[in-house]
């Protein structure tokens, strides 16, 4: 059997394959800005696209765009008529809890996991400390402050941990187990304060008002802000000292480096060795642990020190997903937009006292900001995304 | 016989291949580019199908065959650049558009619904009515024309069975008779071995000249050479984007389509040189008895026994499924051992001692990487464990950099650093990324899963190159594959593993047909091919 070859059949090979085809993507687009300066040019470019938000939402409004703005400012950062101190101070106590709450959702993100549950381990954390309170009154203050810091914290890191334990051994989604904790945990603050908790005389619904040697000193003495007394005291600093604790705990340990190996690919860590569940229940606990102490420094800090039966929180713990979110999920991120998050508070209180807009302002301002947000980054996906062969 | 032999060439597909260049040029697409950011993947591809041929498209991962295929089937847009289909040019912007001008493409990940049966898959994908809207969807009527094809392939498929019940071989028959329901004229083949065992192979190629001889012209993604000379009238090469040879099949040999295809000779078994005349050496590993189940709880393996000496390459050969991924991790201590004992130079494993072990998961993106995270972080993952990476609890990042730095070096891994996310690496480098991370500290023992698979000729090289620096170190290595030429390319010894059972394979031998009987779970000495 012989077998034709068909002379037709060509060979045609491109010998003049340039050995140089442009296939290394160019790092010149990439590396015209540092890390550091691209996100900052990212927050520029957020802020501008907030502030067209903002002048839009002015116009409905039939408000001066201009008046409007620096009615936010002045709420958030004080003129030189009433001085900046005051309002600082408020913006910073009201982002205070939103910082606690959103790295709390940082931490729990890290590990791969969405908890909501920071309303009901804040609460938790605050119920904690205020059954100590009522049993420990023969303790000396100070010490008592500190261990109601502490049990808050370790409430609240058992209410994360019972979500992050529910999810490894039950296979309990952790969106679902900490939505219901949280339900939980305003009722049995609810019972409890209408019950064994509540103040002696029995006709308001809170607790025992906390003796004023046990709340959190104020921090600003009235020199420094022309006689007003301010309410910033040193819950606040404690609260941010959270930030630099849990940015080393993430990014410089070797428990960060395996809860952040395990939010990646989780198949990665085990295959690695590192305990997944372990790793996860521990995530969810330090998440609690900040939502507590939240709950707490509310508690000392607040004007009254008593833990009422309902609307302790106006939902710091859900608002901590939108202040997280916004923050990008990282822990400096989350920062500046608990900052940020404050300020709004504060300027949008501000301008519907001036400017009589309705105060739900505050929540359609925040939910935009987080709109816009959101739409930059689906945007600047859908132009850098890249398919791979 | 001479080509004018009629239809008697029919049967021998070698004479088909010399026909086939007489064939009407059917498709055309012309000075193809297409970019992605700033890479291209295609710079300006000419490409040329003849009707009813089987052609193949070679090249390594990353040449463009894929995307060139995904602008034909309407999945990608090209940059530049026209496609004639049957002297007409055509505007294939959609996979609709290439779906209406009979072009369908048979995914290397299947399309299919897994929760749904056969029947259900193609009714799915039949041309709807929209009106009435009312109307009951029946899916055996909508399903009908798949039938058809399913029954003139000669094919009895369970169309009653949830997909996902079904074995990989079938499922790709599934998906077969899905393009074919699109009653397509060209059929493109994204890789179909790839996913399929030996026996599985030659029916697909049967598969493929069947609808050669319907009329329907075949495209076929591959890189094994020795399926194109198989089963291809004509192929063409792709490197980096662009067109290196396009000829009959029958002109060429292996060591040419190679050279084509890398610039490189293939790489051959012969061109190692095992070590097989050392003295024996006493067995370091040794595994008696082992019982293993799977994560559901079936048992996996049987009581196997495996030993291995130091410097030894032990090769476990075998289709995918047949429990070889649950003994790689009971070796590697990731998996519980229901019975049986796993020693180290006669004592059992210590994790924190003897042996170290060196661990190459099979599926890298799933086990072996958090693809999100940088390349330092990634080669670094046990190291961050070690005490002399930390202080107290905090880690010495300089330290752990600097092993980085040179893990990079030591291993060729291509980066611009080591703050680059391991998603920005090609497959190969990320390959390398967990081959050093495995071989980093000199390991005792080094379980490696396809440690290869999915890697081009170079990669492929630069790993088996590790794994023998390693053999000479006088690791023992044992290398489970589904590649039977990379265990025979590599390993000292080679047993196959099917249904949980191990059975010794002698090398040497090579015989393709007992091999196949091994692999499909037949004992060595069997007579009849049930």
């Amino acid at each position: 059997m012989t077998v034709s070859k068909d002379p037709e059949a060509p060979i045609s090979i491109d010998q003049n394959l340039p050995a140089e085809t442009k296939l290394t993507p160019t790092e010149s687009s990439r590396s015209w800005l540092s890390g550091a300066g691209r996100s900052l040019a990212w927050a520029a470019i957020y802020f501008l696209g907030f502030l067209v938000l903002l002048t839009a939402t002015f116009l409905v409004l039939r408000i001066p765009p201009l008046v409007g703005l620096n009615s936010l400012c002045v709420g958030a950062f004080g003129d030189a008529h009433s001085g900046h101190l005051p309002a600082l101070s408020d913006t910073l106590i009201e982002a205070a809890p939103l910082l606690l709450t959103g790295l709390g959702v940082v931490v729990a993100w890290r590990a791969g996991l969405f908890s909501i549950g920071g309303e009901g381990q804040l609460l938790m954390g605050a119920l904690a400390a205020t059954m100590l309170a009522k049993h420990g009154k023969h303790l000396s203050p100070p010490l008592l402050t500190a261990l109601m810091v502490t049990s808050a914290m370790l409430a609240g890191s058992l209410w994360g941990a019972l979500a992050g334990w529910l999810r490894v051994k039950r296979k309990v989604q952790e969106v679902i187990s900490t939505i219901m904790l949280n339900y939980v945990a305003k009722f049995v603050v609810s019972w409890l304060v209408l019950g064994a908790l509540q103040e002696h005389t029995h006709h308001n619904p809170q607790s025992e008002s906390l003796s004023n040697a046990l709340l959190f000193a104020r921090l600003l003495p009235r020199e420094w802000t022309g006689g007003l007394q301010t309410s910033l005291h040193i819950g606040v600093p404690l609260a941010f000292m959270a930030f630099p604790i849990v940015w080393l705990m993430l990014f410089h340990t070797r428990f960060g480096f395996g809860l952040r190996l395990v939010g990646q690919n989780a198949e990665a860590a085990k295959t690695a060795r590192f305990p997944v569940e372990k790793l996860r229940v521990q995530a969810m606990a330090i998440s609690g642990a900040l939502c507590g102490l939240a709950g707490v420094i509310e508690l000392l800090g607040g004007a009254t020190g008593s833990l009422p039966a309902e609307g302790f929180s106006p939902g710091w713990g859900y608002t901590a997903v939108p202040v997280a979110l916004l923050g990008g999920l990282n822990p400096a991120g989350t920062l500046l937009s608990a900052l940020f998050f404050g300020g709004l508070t504060q300027g949008c209180r501000n301008l519907a006292q001036f400017q009589s807009v309705p105060t739900v302002l505050i929540y359609l301002v925040q939910a935009m900001a987080v709109l816009a947000v959101v739409g930059i980054r689906a945007w600047n996906a859908r132009r850098t995304g890249r398919e791979t062969n | 016989m001479t080509q004018t032999g009629g239809t008697a060439a029919v049967s021998n597909p070698s004479i088909h291949s010399s026909l086939s260049a007489s064939k009407p040029l059917l498709l055309r697409m012309q000075g193809i580019v297409k970019r992605y950011g700033s890479v291209a993947a295609l710079s300006g591809v000419d490409f040329e199908v003849r009707s009813g041929e089987i052609h193949a498209l070679l090249g390594e991962n990353g040449a463009g065959k894929t995307t060139l295929m995904h602008v034909l089937a309407g999945l990608a847009k090209a940059d530049s650049g026209s496609i004639i289909l049957s002297d007409r040019p055509v505007n294939l912007n959609s996979a609709l558009a290439a779906r209406r001008h009979g072009i369908a493409m048979v995914h290397q990940h299947f399309t299919l619904v897994p929760a749904f049966t056969a029947s259900e898959n193609w009714a799915l994908d039949s041309p709807q009515r929209a009106w009435p809207a009312l109307r009951p969807f029946r899916v055996t009527e909508a399903a009908h024309r798949a039938f058809d094809h399913a029954s003139a392939l000669g094919w009895e498929l369970p169309t009653d069975t949830r997909v996902a019940d079904l074995s990989i071989g079938v499922q790709q028959r599934i998906e077969i008779v899905k393009a074919l329901a699109t009653e397509a004229k060209i059929l493109i083949f994204d890789e179909p071995t790839a996913v399929l065992t030996g026996a599985e192979i030659g029916e697909l190629f049967a598969t493929l000249r069947h609808l050669r001889e319907e009329g329907r012209t075949v495209i076929l993604i591959a890189h094994k050479l020795a399926e194109i000379q198989a089963v291809a009238d004509r192929v063409t090469v792709l490197r980096r984007g662009s067109v290196v040879a396009s000829t009959a099949v029958s002109m060429t040999d292996a060591r040419q389509l190679a050279a084509w295809m890398t610039g490189d000779p293939p790489i051959s078994s012969a061109s190692d040189p095992i070590n097989s005349s050392s003295a024996p050496k006493s067995a370091a590993l040794l595994a008696s008895e082992l019982v293993v189940s799977d994560d559901r709880g079936n048992q996996v393996l049987n009581g196997i026994t495996l030993d291995a000496s130091r410097g030894e390459i032990v090769g476990i050969g075998g289709v995918d499924g047949n429990g070889q991924a649950e003994l790689a991790e009971a070796l590697a201590g990731l998996r519980a051992i229901d019975s049986g004992s796993l020693t180290w130079d006669d004592e059992d494993f210590d994790p924190r001692g003897a042996p170290r072990i060196g661990y190459i998961p099979q599926d890298r993106r799933r086990m072996g990487l958090a693809i999100t995270m940088t390349v330092g972080e990634n080669l670094v993952f046990d190291a961050a464990r070690e005490a002399r990476y930390r202080c107290g609890p905090f880690l010495r990042r300089r330290a752990l950099n600097q092993l980085a730095d040179d893990l990079i070096q030591q291993f060729d891994i291509r980066t611009s650093g080591r703050s680059q996310p391991v998603s920005s690496l090609s497959g190969g480098n990320q390959q390398k990324v967990v081959v050093a991370r495995a071989l980093r500290e000199n390991p005792d023992l080094v379980i490696a899963m396809n440690p290869t698979r999915g890697l081009d000729i170079n990669a492929t090289r630069f790993v088996y190159e590790q794994l023998r620096a390693a053999r000479i170190r006088g690791a023992s290595i044992v290398l489970i594959s589904t590649d039977m030429d990379e265990i025979a390319a590599l390993s000292d010894r080679a047993v196959i593993i099917s249904s949980g059972k191990l059975t010794p394979y002698v090398l040497d031998s090579r015989d393709t047909a007992q091999l196949g009987l091994l692999l499909g779970g037949f004992p060595a000495n069997s007579e009849s091919q049930h």
